[in-house]
């Protein structure tokens, strides 16, 4: 990996970030959405809520940026252009989950800021927080690559966020325990990373990190059909 | 001499339609190469390949000395400037950022972003942004970004098509200043016009064979019939084997005053084409 080329990326992708109305938008609305609980709920802010806003910070940011990105890219056909330049694959894919990350990181802050919420964060949700971002990152590259154009990408993403952003949200459905749905949407990233800041669970990291490598094998695969064009 | 691109019986398939047949070919150091052909006859697989986005079939390529293994390296890939007709920039940032993540991955000076927006006539509008450029200012901001890191080896896949003659002009000029200062490119056209005007050598493209391959001029002579053509005032049309001991005869009639208009029948690379290849160029 070549640092100078990764930042030369970063650099050119944050300054078309914030010329990008529709990638602008997206951290806008998980910090409204903490305004939003913050004066709904007085003293007493659900574990549950915290985690929706996390959700949405990383399928709404972390996912949509980057996969919107990697879809323009290839859509408009810079990618080709960045992919016969040396930077490697490696470089283009670090240089854009920068900006994500950025962005992601940055929204995440203001958010937990606004509900004045840190005591949810042991160790092990540090951990899990950021093999979290590194699975949202991977997913989105994975579906911004598969996607054919930026219209298609922005279609995936709805389901993205209200299967993995908003799945801590399915325990109010009231399901009884063991029912196939709450044991799918309560082994899903966002739902462990809530479990590591409930109970400090060690076992939730191990699953994120099954994420982790279940969204690299995608990317991956993606990658592989956009390699070449035989 | 010294090949830039060295081609050996090279092949290449998608499933069972073959794209490129046994093709071999040289590409000399400073040379312009053109391959002409019409749409679909396998240029851009040519291209591709050399450029290594492709993996050949069967044969063997040499580009820059590199073997095919070596040419998906950031060795290689800094060696080589690629533009394309689907080639694109930016559109949101200005010139100068177009150009500036350029030079950052290619680890050039920033100062050189101005010495080639000189050279393609666009230095007063490095800040304008992408989007608002017209089509013709845009692919030469591409060949800037193509040319900045100063290639060694030019792939010009359709460089001028859609542009209108005013550009069309104005980017041969550029690749001719660049050709004498020493980059060999190797382009595909199907503009006859292009390949006649820009090419050392042309090579005639069609179902993945290279039919026929020479000067321009070489090409159109021997496809000659090796008649002049003498029209006269009184309208009359006398055609004369191009021979030297028919030169009398048309000194005859020079002298004559008779002559009105006198031409030989060298046919354009066009019709050179479409008598090698009973295909016609723009079809």
């Amino acid at each position: 990996m070549n640092t100078k080329r990764v930042l030369a990326i970063f650099e050119k992708d944050i300054k078309d970030f914030f010329k990008n109305t529709s990638l602008i938008i997206m951290p806008i609305v998980p910090i409204f959405l903490a305004i939003f609980y913050n004066a709904l709920f007085d003293d007493f802010i659900p574990l549950f809520t915290i985690f929706i806003i996390i959700g949405m910070v990383f399928a709404g940011v972390t996912s949509y940026c980057i996969m919107i990105m990697m879809a323009e890219e290839k859509e408009k056909n810079t990618l080709r252009t960045l992919m016969m330049s040396p930077a490697s694959f490696l470089d283009i894919i670090v240089g854009k989950s920068l900006v994500a990350t950025v962005m992601t990181v940055l929204t995440l802050l203001i958010s937990l800021l606004i509900l004045d919420f840190y005591h949810i964060f042991n160790i092990q949700t540090i951990l899990g927080s950021v093999l979290s971002l590194l699975f949202f990152i991977l997913l989105g590259i994975g579906i911004g690559l598969f996607a054919k154009s930026v219209a298609t990408a922005s279609v995936y993403i709805m389901p993205i966020i209200f299967i993995f952003g908003f799945s801590p949200m399915f325990d109010l459905f009231g399901l009884e325990e063991g029912h196939f749905v709450n044991v799918i949407f309560d082994n899903l990233p966002v739902s462990l990373l809530m479990h590591t800041s409930e109970d400090g669970s060690w076992m939730a990291l191990i699953l994120i990190t099954i994420w982790v490598v279940v969204a690299y094998l995608f990317a991956l695969f993606s990658y592989n059909k956009n390699k070449n064009d035989d | 001499m010294d090949y830039v691109i060295n081609i050996n019986n090279l092949s290449k398939s998608y499933g069972n339609t073959q794209a490129l047949k046994n093709i071999t070919l040289q590409v000399p150091k400073g040379q312009i190469f053109g391959l002409l052909g019409p749409s679909g006859s396998g240029k851009t697989t040519m291209i591709k390949t050399l450029t290594g986005e492709l993996k050949k079939t069967t044969g063997e390529i040499q580009v820059l000395s590199m073997a095919e293994e070596q040419l998906s390296t950031p060795n290689y890939k800094a060696k080589i400037g690629v533009l394309s007709d689907n080639s694109a920039l930016y559109e949101r940032l200005s010139i100068y950022d177009n150009l500036k993540l350029t030079c950052k991955l290619y680890d050039v000076s920033l100062n050189e972003i101005d010495t080639i927006l000189e050279k393609v006539n666009l230095i007063d509008d490095k800040k304008k942004v992408v989007s608002k450029l017209s089509k013709g200012m845009k692919q030469r901001v591409m060949l800037a970004r193509t040319l900045i890191h100063k290639p060694d080896l030019l792939f010009l896949d359709e460089p001028t098509s859609a542009l209108d003659p005013g550009n069309v002009d104005k980017i041969h000029q550029i690749l001719r200043e660049l050709n004498e200062e020493g980059t060999t490119i190797f382009l595909s056209t199907h503009n006859m016009e292009e390949a006649t005007n820009l090419c050392d050598c042309v090579g005639l493209l069609y179902k993945g064979i290279i039919q026929e391959m020479d000067h321009p001029d070489h090409l159109r002579y021997q496809h000659s019939t090796n008649q002049f053509e003498v029209e006269t005032h009184d309208g009359e049309l006398i055609k004369i084997e191009n021979k030297p001991e028919n030169s009398g005869q048309i000194e005859q009639l020079i002298a004559s005053g008779r002559v009105k208009r006198m031409y030989t029948d060298d046919p354009t690379l066009g019709e050179v084409f479409l008598k090698v290849t009973g295909k016609d160029l723009g079809s």
